[in-house]
């Protein structure tokens, strides 16, 4: 996982460690927008919001005592630790020293009150255009231009720029790769270990983890990160199919918007018109499974008829089908997905709409020697599997599983260490004695009593030496 | 620390929500004079009411709603998320303040709403409500859902082992304000058991008016919560602290549990709500007096004269009784 990813506590979006990191005063011009704060609850967890929603609508601080007599005994953990991203968030803030009256943060009440309720003139929620049907835009037009964005960006990190096939992504965006470690190398840059892990996440975590970069540069470049991630959040709060009107947008809308537009978050089809993407639409919707795949899969359930070559459909449907005898199937013609399946698969033969190819231990190392793990590699499987694979049970066959976790293992067996190998003692009670005394430094690396040998780190060694020779010079019987 | 618990508050499918609202409009006007303590108005609940559902809307976008209008008479469905949307026409600047999905919502619901009451003015005679009407609907319209959700995640362990085996958790709402009409018994105690199979809870609110005894025990044997509103004009702090948790938070956070049910059924024969009557044996139809008839009026099994008349329910002693029918016992209610 990329850097701002790991700080993230468990099923936390990543966005909120970022947003916990920044000034209550940032915090509080960010929450002055309605939509700001419907996109930041839609993000927080089940027991977050609820608890939010008992708050709202009290106009006066609460003693922290009345509410707690609603968690049960077993909610007291969760409870807890919800109270403390909520702190974090300057949503809820903790109580003053001496105190325990709690109550929202004020700009926070007002401004999702009215996000609930409606009204007001803060415009947070995008500016609709008329219906504008000569231009021939829709929602699946829009899909295919989001995945063909974004698809693009990681074809080129994929393949490194060696693929011609794969279109050089703009300035901007090599800048941000590099910056956020997925790519290394000037002029012509590598993909990175920390890249190919991102490969495999879910195309969600993929465009937060490239936002927060956004965010984190947004300083240098003199833009207003309060006003970037506002609009991240109006954009999340628009509906997909519609168009918007940039009028009423300030600079820093304008300046972000150029950004946005080479990620595949906004269509811009007209001067002073947007459209969102689903990319931009589904921004807050839930955690990582809410993709344009679960989308696609709501517009199945509604009837509405998908093209097969839709690029969105392919990548969000399962498509791979792994045998127990280590042999792939990947329905696809996707030069990403194939590309991405080749980081761990060792290609066999490719047809029409058909890549063949089988898991080796070879491929798999291949994998792991780029810092893929084991455990991405299967859960890259379970996610991507076809849908007859799901009549399995497990879904990856055991042994494909396991024997993948072995050569992670494999690999690690063999540890390195710096140090010194002290050997050829001559007596049993010699060895006992500094092997005794290196052991309270806890320097041991290894040893072994039949051939009397021991390694030790580098510090342990010098004080062993230090040892010997002390108990040489005062006869200590060493021979 | 449990484990199912810390599990219950971090996964979060999407919450199917039903709500049955009560709009009988004579109980309304009752619930409005200026006599009450607290009037609220049947445009004073419904602008609550609103933010509730929005506020069950913003907490996912995959989140479904249905809203089921009880009438006297009948019942109707309001609105549904799989509705066609209808076209938006507020104008565009205005637009830009709300979120659009609230108010599509909240317009399509307000408009039905009124169009049903307008329909409704002339059915004064009827007494009987719609509830139990409306009540089966929402178990129609919620095993729908499922089977929907099921046949599109045709296995249970899809994507990730984290995704429940139903998507949905489907809840029930009733948001009651007229008494209880004894006639619909029968028929919504067999709801309450079709819930029960379908796993669903029903949550009462009881806005105005007495207690009711049978949807008291409806949220009871469900596991849903009943309440009566104390202050009204705090519904809506009542509605989101009580009824918008769906089943998985009520582990964490507690809901109001009834401490005493009332668990008085209505009799068959003359639909009165009663403490002791009489219950067949066999097919456990429950009387309030059998004097009217000596057999069952359901089983047609014949009651043993020598126990009714133990019981002092016949005076004379009959010539000819017949002593192959079981004897009846009182019990005391269901």
């Amino acid at each position: 996982m990329p850097a701002p990813a790991a700080e993230a506590l468990p099923g936390q979006h990543i966005l909120l460690s970022f947003l916990a990191t920044q000034s209550q005063i940032s915090l509080t011009r960010l929450y002055s927008k309605p939509s700001a704060c419907l996109a930041l609850f839609r993000l927080l967890n089940a027991l977050e919001r609820q608890i939010i929603m008992n708050y709202l609508w009290l106009e006066g601080p609460v003693s922290s005592n009345t509410m707690d007599v609603w968690v049960t005994r077993d909610g007291r953990a969760p409870y807890e630790a919800a109270m403390r991203t909520l702190a974090s968030l300057q949503v809820l803030p903790s109580p003053k020293p001496g105190s325990n009256m709690l109550q929202l943060s004020p700009s926070f009440k007002k401004n999702f009150r009215l996000a609930l309720t409606g009204g007001g003139d803060h415009m947070s929620f995008g500016v609709p255009c008329e219906k504008d049907l000569a231009g021939g835009v829709n929602v699946e037009m829009l899909d295919r231009y989001a995945a063909n964005c974004w698809e693009s960006i990681l074809h080129f990190m994929v393949s490194s720029g060696t693929d011609g096939r794969a279109s050089r992504p703009t300035k901007g965006i090599l800048y941000l790769l590099d910056r956020s470690g997925l790519m290394a190398g000037q002029g012509a840059p590598k993909i990175t270990s920390e890249g190919f892990q991102f490969l495999l996440t879910s195309p969600h975590a993929q465009l937060w983890t490239l936002l927060l970069q956004y965010l984190s540069i947004t300083n240098e470049r003199n833009i207003d990160m309060v006003e970037v991630i506002q609009f991240l959040f109006m954009l999340s709060t628009m509906q997909l199919g519609q168009e918007y009107s940039t009028e009423v947008f300030t600079n820093t809308y304008h300046s972000v918007l150029e950004d946005l537009i080479d990620y595949g978050l906004v269509y811009k089809r007209n001067p002073n018109r947007i459209y969102p993407t689903r990319l931009a639409t589904t921004l807050t919707s839930g955690s990582s499974a809410t993709t344009s795949s679960s989308a696609v899969s709501s517009q199945a359930q509604t009837g509405a008829s998908l093209s097969g070559n839709s690029t969105v459909a392919t990548a969000g449907g399962g498509f791979i089908i792994l045998e127990t005898n280590y042999r792939l199937y990947a329905y696809t013609e996707n030069p990403l997905q194939i590309a991405i399946i080749n980081l761990f698969v060792s290609l066999r033969g490719r047809f029409s709409n058909l890549v063949t190819g089988s898991i080796t231990r070879e491929s798999v190392r291949k994998a792991l020697d780029n810092g893929i793990t084991a455990d991405q590699i299967i859960s890259y499987l379970v996610t991507h599997a076809h849908p007859q694979m799901h009549k399995n049970n497990p879904l990856i066959p055991i042994t494909v599983q396991d024997q993948i976790r072995l050569w992670e293992q494999e690999k690690n067996r063999v540890q390195i260490a710096e140090g010194y190998l002290w050997k050829e003692f001559t007596a049993s009670t010699d060895y006992n004695l500094v092997l005794e005394h290196a052991r309270s430094t806890s320097s041991v690396v290894w040893e072994n009593e039949q051939a009397r040998m021991f390694f030790v780190t580098p510090e342990g060694h010098a004080s062993c030496r230090d040892f010997v020779n002390q108990r040489m010079r005062e006869g200590g019987g060493f021979a | 620390m449990d484990t199912s618990t810390t599990k219950a508050a971090r996964e979060d499918p999407p919450a199917h929500l039903t709500l049955i609202v009560d709009l009988n409009p004579l109980q309304w006007e009752l619930s409005s004079q200026a006599s009450n303590d607290t009037p609220l108005s049947l445009s004073q609940f419904l602008a609550q009411l609103m933010i509730f559902i929005n506020a069950h809307l913003a907490a996912r976008d995959d989140n479904t709603l249905a809203v089921i209008g009880a009438l006297p008479g009948y019942s109707v469905m309001l609105y549904s998320t799989d509705d066609s949307p209808p076209d938006d026409e507020a104008p565009a600047r205005h637009q830009a303040n709300s979120f659009q999905p609230f108010r599509m919502v909240d317009g399509r619901i307000a408009s039905r709403i009124q169009e049903e009451m307008e329909k409704s003015t002339d059915l004064d005679g009827k007494t009987d409500r719609g509830l139990v009407g409306a009540i089966t609907k929402a178990l129609c319209h919620i095993n729908r859902v499922n089977l929907l959700s099921v046949a599109l995640t045709n296995n249970p362990e899809s994507t990730s082992a984290m995704a429940p085996p139903s998507s949905q958790s489907p809840r029930m709402l009733i948001l009651s304000i007229s008494p209880d009409a004894s006639t619909s018994y029968i028929p919504l105690m067999n709801s309450i058991f079709a819930a029960q199979k379908l796993k669903v809870k029903i949550d009462v609110c009881k806005i105005f008016g007495s207690d009711t005894v049978f949807l008291q025990q409806a949220a009871y044997l469900t596991g849903g919560s009943y309440l009566v509103l104390e202050r009204r004009d705090a519904l809506l702090q009542y509605l989101s602290m009580c009824f918008l948790p769906p089943a998985s938070l009520r582990k964490v956070l507690a809901t109001p549990s009834q401490d005493k049910v009332d668990f008085r059924a209505a009799c068959f024969c003359h639909k009165k709500v009663v403490d002791i009557g009489c219950v067949c044996s066999v097919c456990l139809s429950i009387f309030c007096y059998p004097i009217t008839r000596t057999s069952c009026s359901t089983c047609g099994t014949r009651f043993p004269l020598q126990t009714l008349k133990r019981l002092g329910y016949i005076r004379q002693p009959a010539a000819q009784a017949n002593g192959r029918s079981k004897p009846n016992g009182t019990a005391n209610g269901k």
